[in-house]
């Protein structure tokens, strides 16, 4: 028989090699892909990746995952000095770690950390086969279960190499081994010593190292790949705006993603880095209502897809779009961000819908009701299909009359937005949000006509062309105007303004109109009745929260309106969307089980005390009265503005 | 197959339409235009002729206001070529001037199918298709419901009746249809491929002098008087849906 270091060193080899050829395979198709730009803001990078791996932020925001996963995660890391040990042992006889303390306070550690992962994989067991979070349908099980029987057989083989090392009498560890010690006075009592404990010793030893190179030679395949992938993933994650979406080269067709060779590199380490860990389909409004969303599948069957491909058996002539990705699902994201938000490792969801909804969009496969709202938008440059000139109708209500920004110079230019303008149910806040800046003394305008829609969903819908016909328009009319900041009432507007047209030469600075209220307020410049105090609560709009972290200014007037706000569990960063985002609006509601809406209204009324549901988005005042009214729950609680909550104090 | 489908603005009727001086026209100083409808379908059908047999397609208009852009978008959606025709006449003609000019130009531009739409809110006759085929001594069939190719010399139209039937015609080309519904409703075209076919040429042609108008004169023009028999609701959306809420409990119509 060869000597052991030969042959440790070709069983080693042997399965690297195996392993990666694997691991090539599986990332092959993320070596030949476009390129995209990451390495920027280094320093930033590398902070997140300190927080999201060393400290398990997002993971622990679900405390029980969290903590198993920090148990397993750690005890690897300490763990590995074990597998070094036995590695560097058998290809170089007399390596040890026992000059560095290997058989003192190392030991020590990898007993306490043996203990710590037997907890964490008896955690993770239950979790999957007791406590089965929703989260996990639709993720491989199996896959998931022979992982964790991996790591056990790396545990256990290695526990019982020491304790047959001890039996034998061997090893200078054993005072800082307590359990191969135990397990040891047991094979002693079973009649294991000298020899045959040597020889249990050599048999564990191999059973470890195969363990070992099983796992790695398994890894390519399975979702524990993001042992090796999570920390780039995490690192070369999307630095830019949360609400900037890629452009799209309008002059050098295609546009959008057709086929997957064309998502360049990141979007296809995304799909290799993904968990199967299902916190983005439990955030998911989309897969709530009983859509066929479901951003993890989203994420799993574009792998699969993409693996399938360019291992040559795509199964035909299987279309991407529409095909593997089937348009009902494409179509059913309100671009909310929510999963995004919770993914721990990052990957970027939307940016691959909305490259996607691109090709639906050049092709001309838009529903009936999505066609007419934007060729509404294409004629008019509203999706109401209402006249320009109709835009500045509301300011009839006005006390005084409100400037055209185009005609004099204003401190404050107000972007008003569609629904804002043109919906009588919101119309009432709008004259309310200038009344009020009215009796602040704010020096403010519209652009009248020259408003156009911001474009913010129609670019989340993928028409790219449209989307920067009216960005153009809309920057061309702001350009014009003398004025020192935009306030706008939409969310969605805000979005645009801030964060997309600074891409098309459109760089201003753009408030909420809650942030100008909060800031009035503090200047003195606003003074408040306070109100009755009730008992309120606040949802917090996704393109103004988790997109724009404008989180505290609505808070903040409510408390100085003199109300009580009761949060809801779903809140700031976990706010759950109303259903209408990323042009689901102009969709019709196919399929849908329970209205996002309607669940979020049922998560107000479960606080028991809120009788005011307060909003700061025009299309949420549109969203939920609607659930208000389909629940039949009038009695119980109110849909308002947080402007409706403001009442200025009479002097 | 050289098809030519006849395009025409007509006032954007979301607008508040008001009548001018002269008391027989409305006002246009203001107005929206937009593509009528009925032409919509006809280009839309034009582009699946071309689609499923191979035909070209060019889109032609007499000249004015807007026309540009909206040949322009006809190209977008599958045209091959656009035409405009100058008039030098200050409005759009009435149909009867109208099909005199663009005789003219179809005859100089060669077609084995004219398409246009069946009528516009301003030609509620339908008569651009029967003065079409008069002019260029062509047969004509009126609210087309789909036209298939049948060779290169003939097309089967689809022609709807009352009481849910609906005829198969076959016509002999050369011929002029005036198309109710395309056999798909109009595409989607997208933002970028209208700005794309911003910068495609439109050509000019200069229309035959059709002297003085000589369609009908309107002689007066007036709002619709509110009968006797109907209740009229004014007031924003809520007031007239309290109104008609009232309405319908006045009458028993509410459940409960
Ligand atoms: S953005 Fe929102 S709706 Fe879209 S997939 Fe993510 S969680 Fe679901
Ligand atoms: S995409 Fe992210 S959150 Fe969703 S399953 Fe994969 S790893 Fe988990």
């Amino acid at each position: 028989m060869p000597d052991r270091p030969i042959l440790v060193a070709v069983v080693l080899a042997a399965a690297l090699a195996i392993s990666g050829w694997r691991f090539y395979r599986v990332f092959r198709p993320v070596l030949s892909a476009p390129g995209e730009y990451r390495f920027d803001e280094l320093w930033e990078r590398f902070v997140g990746v300190l927080s999201n791996v060393g400290l398990h932020k997002r993971l622990l925001k679900i405390r029980y995952s969290g903590v198993l996963h920090a148990l397993i995660f750690s005890s690897f890391i300490v763990l590995f000095t074990a597998i070094l040990q036995a590695f560097g042992s058998g290809l170089f006889p007399g390596f040890s770690l026992a000059p560095i303390g290997g058989n003192t306070w190392i030991a020590g550690a990898q007993e306490l950390f043996t203990v710590l992962i037997l907890i964490g994989l008896g955690m993770a067991l239950y979790q999957r086969v007791v406590i089965k979070p929703k989260r996990f349908e639709g993720s491989n099980k199996l896959d998931a279960l022979l992982i964790y029987a991996l790591v056990f057989g790396v545990v256990a083989t290695m526990t019982l190499e020491f304790a047959f090392h001890i039996a034998a009498g061997d090893d200078s560890s054993a005072a800082w081994r307590p359990i191969a010690a135990t397990i040891a006075g047991w094979l002693t009592a079973a009649g294991f010593s000298g020899e045959s404990a040597e020889a249990g010793a050599t048999f564990f030893y191999w059973a470890h190292i195969l363990v070992i190179l099983g796992f790695l030679i398994y890894i390519p395949g399975s979702k524990h790949r993001h042992m090796f992938t999570a920390v780039p993933n995490i690192f070369l994650r999307s630095m830019k705006p949360k609400g900037t979406l890629p452009k799209a080269d309008l002059d050098h067709p295609p546009i959008g993603v057709q086929e997957i060779g064309q998502f360049h590199w990141k979007h296809k380490l995304d799909m290799l880095s993904c968990t199967e860990c299902g916190r983005c389909q439990a955030a998911c409004p989309a897969y709530a209502a009983g859509q066929p969303l479901s951003p993890k599948k989203l994420i799993m069957d574009l792998r699969d897809h993409m693996v399938a491909v360019d291992h040559g058996h795509s199964d035909g002539v299987v279309d991407l779009v529409g095909g593997v990705i089937s348009e009902q699902t494409l179509w059913a994201c309100t671009t909310c961000r929510a999963c995004m938000e919770v993914c721990p490792i990052h990957i970027e969801h939307v940016p691959k819908i909305v490259e996607m909804r691109r090709t639906m969009v050049e092709d001309g496969r838009v529903s009936p009701l999505l066609q007419d709202a934007l060729g509404k938008l294409q004629q008019y440059g509203n999706s109401f299909g209402k006249p320009p000139r109709q835009r500045a109708k509301w300011t009839k209500e006005l006390s005084f009359k409100i400037k055209d920004a185009r005609k004099e110079p204003v401190d404050i230019l107000w972007f008003v937005g569609d629904y804002a303008s043109y919906d009588p149910r919101v119309q009432r806040i709008t004259v309310k949000v200038a009344e009020t800046l009215n009796a602040a003394g704010v020096d403010f305008g519209i652009l009248m006509d020259g408003e156009q829609n911001s474009g913010n969903d129609v670019r989340r819908v993928g028409e790219e062309g449209l989307f920067e016909t009216l960005a153009q328009s809309n920057i061309d009319a702001i350009a014009a105007c003398d004025f020192k900041r935009i306030v706008t009432t939409d969310p969605h507007s805000l979005n645009a303004l801030r964060q997309e047209y600074g891409a098309f030469g459109g760089d201003f600075e753009v408030l909420h109109y809650t942030q100008l209220l909060d800031e009035l307020i503090g200047q003195g410049r606003l003074k408040l009745a306070r109100g009755e105090g009730a008992t309120v609560t606040y949802h917090d709009p996704c393109y103004l929260g988790r997109y724009n972290g404008g989180f505290d200014a609505p808070r903040n007037l409510i408390a100085k309106a003199g109300y009580t706000l009761h949060e809801m569990g779903r809140c700031r960063e976990n706010s759950f969307c109303c259903g209408a985002g990323g042009g689901r609006i102009w969709q019709d509601e196919e399929g849908i089980t329970e209205r996002p809406s309607e669940n979020r209204i049922k998560e107000a009324l479960g606080l028991g005390d809120a009788t005011l549901f307060v909003v700061a988005c025009p299309k949420d005042t549109v969203m939920y009265t609607a659930a208000v009214q389909n629940l039949g729950v009038e009695d119980r609680i109110t849909v308002r503005d947080v402007i409706d909550l403001i009442e200025v104090a009479q002097a | 197959m050289r098809v030519v489908v006849v395009l025409r603005l007509v006032p954007d009727l979301t607008e508040e339409l008001e009548i001018d001086e002269s008391g027989t026209d409305i006002d246009r100083e203001w107005i929206g235009i937009k593509l009528n409808e009925f032409d919509d379908h006809a280009l839309e059908e034009a582009v699946l002729l071309k689609e499923g047999s191979g035909a070209t397609v060019t889109a032609l208009a007499l000249d004015g206001e807007g026309v540009d852009r909206m040949l322009q978008s006809a190209i977008a959606r599958g045209a091959d070529a656009a035409v405009k025709v100058e008039h030098g006449m200050e409005h759009i003609p009435d149909q009867r001037t109208a099909a005199a000019i663009l005789a003219g130009a179809i005859k100089e531009l060669g077609a084995d199918l004219i398409l246009t739409g069946v009528q516009t809110p301003e030609d509620v006759f339908g008569q651009l298709a029967p003065f079409l085929a008069a002019h260029l001594d062509m047969p004509t069939v009126n609210a087309v419901g789909g036209v298939s190719a049948d060779g290169d010399n003939a097309v089967d139209v689809r022609q709807e009746y009352s009481g849910g039937m609906s005829a198969i015609l076959g016509v002999t080309l050369p011929a002029v249809l005036g198309i109710q519904t395309a056999s798909q409703p109009p595409r989607y075209v997208s933002g970028s491929k209208l700005r794309q076919a911003m910068s495609a040429e439109i050509a000019t042609l200069s229309g035959a002098d059709a002297g003085a108008a000589t369609g009908a004169e309107i002689t007066g023009l007036q709002e619709p008087e509110r009968g006797d028999g109907a209740t009229m609701f004014d007031g924003d959306a809520e007031t007239v849906a309290g109104k008609i809420v009232d309405v319908l409990n006045e009458r028993g119509l509410l459940g409960g």
